[in-house]
């Protein structure tokens, strides 16, 4: 695809050109972005079981049940990002779902918890269109609207609870807390890669997934090709509201309460997750895989610290190196990759 | 190019050798214990963690203490706690982030032998110890020392911490009950500070210009800043109710001259090092502790002659304005005041 992009020729031209290294490179340029998530979170997880080798089935279940709320808020923050937009309300959101699950599911019995989580994902999506529709129509920057919103959001979640409480029904919880098939495989890593297919596989495959990414690399450009782009922009919003709800009735799985300080720190631990996923912060380049796995490898971070015994405030010095190289290696990357 | 990627490469090499390189070897006779923390760049919970330290290194048989910290919520420090359990502690000692999200894994702990202590705030679970301050007496004593103090009538502020805190519920519900014998005490405003300085010295300045009569102020602890407020607003010192922080003491003790009346009420960070010697001695089958164990806050007030001699002996104009003067919980800890301050553990 990039190939035929006639914009990116000219920058390339002074690029030595020739030779099967360059076309090595391009091959790294091409599949790194791919390649590089899982490849990273393998040595992530070589590193931990090699400083504590009995690194076994209940930590497989702890890091997964860490990074699961984490890898929901990296793909609402996905889905807006590759729009071209940004979304300051995700950890705001999942605190408002996560405290509604909690609050009426507690006297709930399993069927009936269901019911209610299905209605907290429709009311997340609602959330999500109505931050849409107001940095649509209101043309003010989403930063400003999304920063807002989260801050309503943020009230919100206190007046519906003041503190933390309320509870779900334990076959609930299990769908994220239990390991049914094997107890190396938690229910937490199925819930989530089906959760995640279950949205993005259709968007990806159907048309309106090539309209995010088109609106995300060139607005303008999209505009003029006929693309509804405030629609497109309003529906990247929805599905980050979508699995902002979904982030939220995780946080209630694992941590079986309702907490309305809970979700807020997830609005900057899943833009982290983003840049890490190597999703471009300009919009129009990245995938969904990328982040969620990210969020294994931060979730890591901590517990590697806490394994080695190294001061945990080293923790955020890592975690911003991190994010540095990655981004340095993504703009390597993209040099590559418009390699003739 | 390629100097560049191999660069990368041997840096990365390096930070991940220097990361191993920093692991070492446990005593095998001694006990590790693990420390879980949420909330970060805090005084008062640097404070309680090096009062966990000091008393490991007092004890004689700690080998190791971890400490797993940051600023989170309770899903990251159910999975800080899952990994200290994995890294093979003797005893947690945690300032627990919930009352209740935290039970599951504190159940799997002792179901492993690990003595597990909340300090400071409470957790639901009855595997755990609980020692801490009792905070509803923390907020009830203050507010009836201040109401007392106003001859029963007046307006007054009540600055809290953070909304949805069980600490700041526990104090306004001792503020509440308190306030519950003095009609003729009105409360103006009901600021939620954060227990944040800067944030309150602003909420203080804000309120004292707004022309409100006010004639007393009680705070959850950020004192120094408003009493600072008050001075620079020019307007003549109102009864402050403060924590047993230095700065604080210092006010009281230095200010009493010019008509200042007030009391810090204590709040110790050396919950920590308490509930550290509990789990010691329950792992060492030395002596029953009840599994609940509450601290009663004590009030030292400049007004009283015993108040301040206590406010005087406690003050050390060496130390930070914020650090807690009330270091040690009697009979449990058993570090010197130096040995807190060292902020070493074994």
């Amino acid at each position: 695809m990039v190939r035929n992009d006639p914009s990116e020729k000219g920058a390339t031209g002074f690029l030595p050109s020739g030779g099967a290294r360059v076309a090595s490179m391009r091959w790294a340029g091409r599949y790194l972005p791919v390649i590089g998530m899982p490849l990273l979170l393998a040595v992530a997880l070589l590193f931990t079981t090699w400083i504590h080798p009995s690194f076994g089935a209940f930590d497989i279940q702890s890091l997964a049940l860490g990074a699961l709320p984490l890898a929901f808020a990296a793909a609402a923050q996905t889905c807006v990002v590759i729009s071209g937009g940004i979304d300051l309300s995700v950890g705001s959101l999942i605190a408002v779902a996560n405290v509604l699950a909690a609050s009426t599911m507690q006297h709930a019995d399993f069927r009936q918890a269901l019911l209610l989580a299905a209605g907290i994902l429709i009311a997340g999506a609602i959330s999500g269109a109505i931050n849409g529709a107001i940095v649509v129509l209101s043309r003010i920057p989403d930063v400003v609207v999304t920063l807002t919103t989260g801050f309503i959001w943020g009230g919100v979640a206190l007046l519906i609870m003041e503190k933390p409480g309320g509870g779900a029904p334990q076959q609930f919880l299990d769908l994220a807390a239990g390991t049914t098939l094997a107890p190396w495989l938690p229910n937490a890593v199925i819930l989530l890669i089906a959760a995640v297919a279950v949205v993005w596989i259709p968007l990806k495959l159907g048309r309106a997934g090539l309209l995010v990414y088109a609106v995300g690399s060139d607005r303008v450009a999209a505009f003029r090709s006929g693309v509804g782009v405030e629609t497109t922009r309003i529906l990247a919003y929805t599905l980050s509201g979508l699995f902002s709800a979904m982030g939220g009735l995780a946080l209630t799985m694992t941590t079986a309460i309702g907490a309305p300080l809970a979700g807020v720190y997830y609005t900057l631990s899943g833009l982290a997750a983003l840049v890490i996923g190597g999703v471009s912060l300009t919009g129009g380049r990245g995938g969904i895989s990328g982040p969620v796995l990210a969020a294994f490898v931060l979730t890591l971070i901590p517990t590697d610290l806490i394994f080695l015994n190294i001061d945990p405030n080293y923790g955020q010095v890592i975690q911003g190196t991190l994010i540095v190289l990655v981004v340095m290696l993504g703009g390597f990357v993209t040099v590559l990759r418009n390699r003739k | 190019m390629r100097t560049s990627s191999k660069l990368l490469y041997a840096s990365l090499f390096t930070i991940l050798l220097s990361v191993a390189g920093a692991y070492s070897a446990r005593a095998a006779d001694k006990y590790v214990v693990g420390v879980s923390n949420t909330l970060i760049g805090n005084g008062w919970r640097e404070e309680m963690i090096c009062s966990i330290k000091a008393q490991a290194l007092a004890s004689g048989v700690v080998s190791k203490v971890i400490v797993a910290n940051r600023n989170a919520g309770p899903a990251e420090q159910i999975s800080d706690l899952r990994n200290l359990i994995s890294a093979g502690v003797n005893v947690i000692v945690l300032n627990p982030s919930d009352r209740e999200a935290l039970n599951p894994v504190i159940k799997q702990a002792a179901a492993r032998g690990i003595v597990v202590v909340a300090v400071d705030q409470a957790v639901s679970a009855p595997e755990a110890y609980v020692l801490s301050n009792d905070q509803v007496d923390y907020g009830k004593a203050g507010a009836e020392w201040l109401f007392k103090h106003l001859n029963g009538k007046g307006n007054v502020v009540e600055m809290r911490g953070i909304d949805g805190v069980p600490a700041d519920a526990d104090r306004h519900k001792g503020f509440t009950e308190a306030l519950a014998n003095y009609p003729n005490i009105k409360v103006v405003a009901m600021p939620f500070t954060g227990w944040a300085l800067n944030k309150s010295a602003q909420q203080a300045k804000d309120l004292l210009a707004s022309g409100k009569q006010i004639d007393g102020i009680w705070t959850s602890g950020l004192d120094a800043v408003v009493v600072d407020a008050i001075q620079t607003s020019g307007k003549p010192l109102m009864p402050v109710i403060g924590a047993d922080n230095n700065g604080f003491v210092g006010q009281l003790i230095t200010l009493k001259d010019k008509g200042f009346a007030g009391a810090a009420v204590t709040n110790p960070p050396s919950v920590g090092g308490a509930g550290l010697a509990v789990a010691l001695d329950v792992l060492q089958k030395k002596g029953d502790h009840p599994k609940v164990i509450k601290i009663t806050p004590e009030v030292w007030d400049n007004t009283s002659d015993v108040g301040l001699a206590t406010l005087k002996r406690n003050y050390d104009p060496k130390l930070d304005p914020y650090y807690s003067m009330d270091y040690t919980v009697a009979p449990y800890t058993t570090y010197t005041k130096d040995q807190l301050l060292a902020c070493k553990g074994p």
